[in-house]
């Protein structure tokens, strides 16, 4: 046993040895393709910094970062000063947004030309052919860049791999943190393997004064563990949104998809399948148009049936990105379980409506609200039909401020101003602007809805 | 000099003394137990209050979250620490009061004693007024405690309900600074002459002497219900009222002028009639509505659920620049709690989705059964079913009343077989198979 076990150490040794050697100045080259980003979301009274890893993937300073690095909410013209700090460097150089993918989720930015000579697509380090699929226990590592103070100096990150999962795209986690969210996973030979998604949460216990340990989730914001195979990746670097809205995007409209379990699987004999459930069909969607009924069962697209991935929840995703990896006008086949019979559908998939981050926004400041357009998105959540939607949403209420002491509050849906219906955004502007433009008047009255009820909110200007 | 003040002092002290030790004879402790389905299970659960009790036959007047009809057994001690059986004779959450009746047959053959006391006017108290609260607070035995009413006509928005029950919609509140703890729920608040002219009901936790009774008036109205029909019918429009206050001018109204219509519900018979939310009411078929003051809207409300069941009203409302008559249907009203049980095999405790929850949810209908609980490691829990959830249809049929849902279990019982659950979490669709 003891003999044996030396054997083996001395076969891996001139291997390790190498690697060892090799390290510091693979890790050194290809930080050049790490980034960190920085760029502040400007709201009507606060200006919120963000900082969030990057990759550069071409010659011409684009950059990708996760699709958690922007808050959704947050309208693309509230995106404000965008930076690029490369790895050790105090002082960033502004860069463009350039918008989100839908498919892959990532937002693009490019870096001004200044920078762009210093920085190396991670292209550079792919494999000729195709890409490695690392194997388990294999070797791999990556690049971390530390926080801002620390002029994101760049560290080095090793793990092995552990397991490997489709989510649904494949994706390899590692036994410690490899690299920072968004950047790059080499072999030991340098070459890429995969992009470090967002970590996801371990489970610990807490022990605090109480007579019980409690459990608690922690995730590790600035590393992680997880990594889309780079076979995942380099296909759909060349998604970079033609505009900053990030469109044309495909919409199907069959809202509240929920997967079913192997158990539901077999009763519905759905043996070596999957499904997922329709809540709702959105009105006047592509999904509604083709026929789809609230409570259908998707069970294939394009005649694929949907595979039994782990955990179930995955097989939403799937079908979210068999969506968005289309474009509108494209056709999508729907093969649905409907009471007890298979139905056949063919979709056309149509452009996704206007988004939150995309609506008309004007904030009034003596008032201290944000008007917002009413949305598509707004109807959903509110539950009613898109052809009665009139109004507008209050979308920020400044604390303390005439609307705020008037009881108003975030989402609260604006029916009318003054006794007046609001029919749209522009009549709802114009009427607040004129409210606010008139510096005699001493109060003016808002009917809401909040939750399905009403309220009259009486706001005193002075 | 003293001897006039004694003079005059001493028949209004005998009085006292007699009206108020026959009150004192007429205080009883309530030990409940009652019936929980909420943890995926039948449960029992046991409690204390107090009550009073109001006449030669037996009949006790206390608080609806003291005896529910949840209830399956009630002991009333006597003043005399005698122990004695109740049956509930009706309950209603919405002013929180319900009335037992004693065993009277037990009574008889044990020869036991009590007196009953009578209600007080409570209109007829001023703030200052000297009241006395009487109970069993923790369970002690009879208590009473000493204060003065603080306000006549005090009003809360936003109870707590009673066990998820609505509550205090229709009247309006005695405040007192008397000690009301808890145990003394149930009890009689009482003047110095033993006249019950409230039914003790809450405090605010954290607050030092702030108690709550339901005035007499109210309690006198509902004791007359619950002894004519066991229960107490209601009627609803679906209007909710808003004060007026400082509105008035931008509604180009008379002060003291109608009501606000602060909401509308959805699919409710003012919806229906074309009413909404920022109408004001002026008048119920003809009579002047007033709700300036929150303190006016129980009133309303009131007065609105007064009517008959079924019955058309003329609504006279004002919208913009003009008024006219509306006529509204009206409803019996419901609780947004349905009916509960637990079936104890899959571990699953559900209530019957009402109207007024499907109202309030943005249901489309009121089919199915909400889910109130599971207990871990059963059927339900192992599928994935949680509390709030909604079950609609079981093995593909509709879940239109408890029935369904109990035939569902037994024919399970009989013959234990997968059981497809299709569920409604926050209008997302799932599926689940409950197994053997």
């Amino acid at each position: 046993m003891k003999l044996r076990l030396l054997f083996s150490a001395l076969l891996l040794a001139p291997f390790a040895a190498r690697a060892a050697v090799d390290l510091p100045t693979l890790w050194a080259e290809r930080a050049k393709c790490t980034v960190a980003v920085e760029y502040v979301t400007e709201t009507e009274t606060e200006r919120q910094p963000t900082i969030s890893m990057g990759t550069v993937i071409d010659t011409n300073g684009t950059i990708i970062m996760q699709s958690g690095a922007v808050d959704p909410r947050a309208a693309t013209w509230q995106l404000k000063e965008f930076k690029v700090y490369l790895p050790g460097d105090a002082t960033g150089t502004p860069a463009e947004y350039l918008g989100q993918d839908a498919f892959t989720g990532w937002h693009f930015v490019r870096a001004g030309e200044k920078i762009r000579a210093q920085l190396t697509p991670v292209t550079t380090f792919a494999a000729k052919g195709a890409s490695p699929v690392p194997e388990l226990s294999e070797f791999v590592w990556g690049v971390g860049l530390r926080n801002k103070d620390e002029d994101f100096a760049p560290y080095l990150m090793q793990s092995h791999v552990a397991l490997i999962q489709s989510l649904p795209q494949r994706t390899a986690i590692s036994q410690q943190e490899v690299a920072s969210p968004g950047l790059p996973v080499f072999n030991r030979d340098g070459v890429l393997v995969g992009l470090a998604a967002a970590s996801f949460g371990q489970s610990y216990l807490q022990f605090g004064r109480g007579p019980r340990p409690q459990p608690v989730v922690l995730i590790n914001v600035e590393e992680s563990s997880a990594f889309l195979l780079a076979e995942e990746m380099l296909p759909y670097l060349g998604r970079v949104p033609k505009n900053v809205s990030g469109r044309p995007l495909a919409w199907l409209g069959a809202y509240g998809l929920e997967p079913m379990d192997r158990e539901v699987a077999k009763f519905l004999k759905l043996e070596a399948q999957s499904g997922a459930v329709v809540s709702e069909v959105l009105e006047g969607s592509p999904a509604e148009k083709a026929g789809l009924k609230d409570r259908d069962i998707i069970l294939a697209l394009d005649g694929k049936p949907l595979p039994q991935l782990k955990p179930d929840r995955v097989v939403v995703s799937y079908i979210e990105l068999e969506v968005s990896r289309r474009a509108p006008g494209d056709t999508l086949e729907l093969s649905v379980l409907r009471g007890g019979d298979r139905v056949e559908l063919k979709a056309v998939l149509g452009e996704e409506p206007k988004l939150l981050r995309e609506a008309e926004r004007k904030y009034f400041d003596r008032l201290g609200f944000t008007a917002r357009e009413f949305v598509y998105g707004d109807a959903i959540d509110r539950h009613v039909k898109i052809a009665d939607t009139t109004g507008v949403v209050a979308h920020f209420v400044k604390p303390s401020s005439p609307a705020g002491v008037a009881g108003l509050r975030p989402d609260d849906w604006i029916m009318e101003i003054d006794g007046t219906e609001v029919k749209n955004f522009a009549a709802a502007t114009a009427k607040l602007t004129e409210v606010e433009g008139d510096l005699a008047r001493s109060e003016f009255v808002l009917l809401v809805s909040r939750n399905g009820e009403t309220a009259v909110l009486r706001v005193k200007l002075k | 000099m003293l001897l006039p003040l004694l003079a005059v002092a001493l028949p209004a002290r005998a009085a006292m003394t007699r009206g108020f030790n026959q009150l004192l004879d007429a205080v009883v402790r309530i030990d409940v137990r009652e019936i929980a389905f909420e943890a995926g299970a039948k449960r029992y659960a046991a409690s204390i209050g107090s009550g009073v009790i109001l006449s030669a036959d037996g009949l006790v007047l206390t608080n609806a979250h003291v005896a529910s009809s949840r209830a399956i057994e009630l002991n009333v001690t006597l003043a005399n620490q005698e122990r004695v059986s109740a049956q509930l004779v009706g309950w209603d959450h919405w002013t929180d009061l319900a009335l037992l009746r004693i065993d009277m047959a037990d009574v008889k053959r044990r020869s036991l004693k009590f007196a009953h006391a009578d209600f007080g006017d409570s209109g007829k108290l001023y703030p200052g007024e000297v009241v006395y609260a009487v109970g069993t607070p923790y369970g002690l035995s009879r208590t009473v405690t000493r204060g003065i009413v603080s306000n006549t006509n005090q009003f809360m928005g936003d109870l707590q309900g009673v066990n998820g029950y609505e509550t205090g919609q229709f009247n309006t509140w005695l405040q007192t600074d008397a000690a009301i703890n808890p145990g003394n729920s149930g009890g009689p608040l009482v003047t110095e002459d033993g006249k019950v002219v409230g039914i003790s009901t809450r405090g605010y936790s954290g607050a030092n002497n702030l108690g709550f009774a339901i005035p007499s008036a109210t309690a006198r109205r509902v004791v007359e219900g619950l002894v004519r029909d066991g229960a107490i019918t209601r009627s609803y429009i679906g209007l909710v009222p808003g004060a007026l206050q400082d509105l008035e001018a931008f509604y180009s109204l008379a002060l003291n002028t109608g009501v606000l219509i602060s909401n509308v519900d959805p699919g409710s018979p003012a919806a229906k009639a074309g009413l909404h939310g920022g109408d004001i009411l002026l008048a119920i078929n003809g009579a002047k509505v007033v709700g300036r003051f929150p303190e006016e809207l129980p009133g309303i409300q009131n007065q609105i659920a007064s009517q008959p069941v079924n019955a058309a009203l003329k609504l006279t409302v004002k919208r913009g620049n003009e008024a006219r008559d509306y006529t509204v249907v009206t409803e019996k009203l419901e609780s947004r709690v349905g009916e509960e049980w637990a079936l104890e095999k899959w571990g699953l405790s559900v209530r019957k989705v009402s109207r007024a929850y499907a109202r309030e949810n943005q249901l489309d209908d009121d089919n199915g059964v909400l889910v109130i609980g599971v207990q871990p490691g059963f059927p339900a829990d192992v599928a994935g079913l949680s509390r709030g959830d909604i079950v609609t249809k079981i093995n593909q049929q509709p879940v239109g009343s408890l029935d369904v849902i109990k035939a569902a279990q037994t024919a399970y019982e009989g013959k234990p077989a997968p059981t497809l659950f299709e569920v409604q979490r926050a209008r997302r669709v799932s599926l689940y198979i409950l197994k053997p």
